[in-house]
């Protein structure tokens, strides 16, 4: 058995739901944004082989642009973080309890 | 039955990648948490460049996220001194259950539709140069291309307003 489409959408489906897992189970607001790189990535898994086995160029660009869109993300969950430990001091999601300060 | 060397070299790589992807989700030390997933980033960029054939995407993951984004994440858990206490969170049982289960429908439906693709993916690591690549890019998709670096330019300004002591 050869490895195919199908053993790369497996491993980019696993992947992903350990992303999300992670973004259920912890409780960390870092760790979660961790958890949304790892989704990223095994989006970016899946559009690269699918990119292959068409024998196309365009999912690479996609992955491209997922990956500039992942790193402004990263910018503006990193400075919303900052902002939030300063006020609340810590980063635990628990702590973010009210809808108006 | 012979066995492929891209297959081992696949399987290889994506063993890391789950176990990494695994470090991430259950290690509890914030720094060892990213320090896994920079793993999994590198092992990911491996697996473009010897199995995909996309030399370019490859350096540019490795770049981008074990550059800029990684350091970004490990300066802020050390800025923030996660020492004592906040980073011994408990995990309740119910809440990792409803995680599982909804992990486990997710995947199942996930599964079904990968049954439609079964395809052959030629083995080895030709593939596109960045020739292909950055035609594509300046051509087609040329909107957006500026769209993106515009969004980029708005994170960094709305990044250091949000960051600011007082706006």
């Amino acid at each position: 058995m050869g490895v195919g489409l199908f053993q790369y959408t497996v491993l980019s489906v696993l992947v992903f739901l350990l992303g999300a897992l992670g973004l259920m189970v912890r409780r960390n607001a870092i760790i979660m944004f961790l958890c949304m790189e790892l989704m990223l990535n095994g989006v970016n898994i899946l559009f690269m082989a699918l990119a292959r086995s068409k024998g196309t160029v365009e999912g690479q660009v996609i992955v491209l642009f997922v990956m500039a869109v992942a790193a402004a993300e990263a910018a503006i969950g990193m400075a919303i973080i900052t902002s939030f430990y300063r006020s609340r001091g810590g980063v635990g999601v628990d702590r973010a309890d009210l809808m108006k300060w | 039955m012979m066995i492929n060397a891209w297959d081992v070299v696949f399987f290889f790589l994506a063993g890391l990648i789950l176990l990494s992807a695994l470090g991430v989700v259950f290690i509890r030390h914030p720094v060892y948490s990213a320090l896994s997933l920079l793993v999994n980033l590198c092992v990911t960029a491996i697996l473009y460049l010897s199995l995909m054939g996309a030399p370019f995407i490859a350096m540019v993951q490795i770049i981008v996220y074990a550059g800029a984004i990684m350091v970004f994440f490990l300066f802020v858990i050390m800025l923030m001194n996660l020492s004592k206490g906040e980073y011994q969170e408990r995990t309740v049982p119910w809440r990792l259950l409803f995680g599982v289960g909804a992990a486990a429908l997710f995947a199942f439906q996930i599964f079904i539709l990968a049954g439609e693709w079964r395809g052959v993916l030629p083995p080895g690591a030709r593939g596109f140069g960045v020739k292909a690549l950055s035609h594509l890019i300046f051509t087609r998709y040329i909107l957006a291309f500026e769209l993106v670096s515009v969004l980029i330019f708005v994170a960094a300004l709305g990044a250091v307003a949000l960051a600011k002591k007082k706006l």
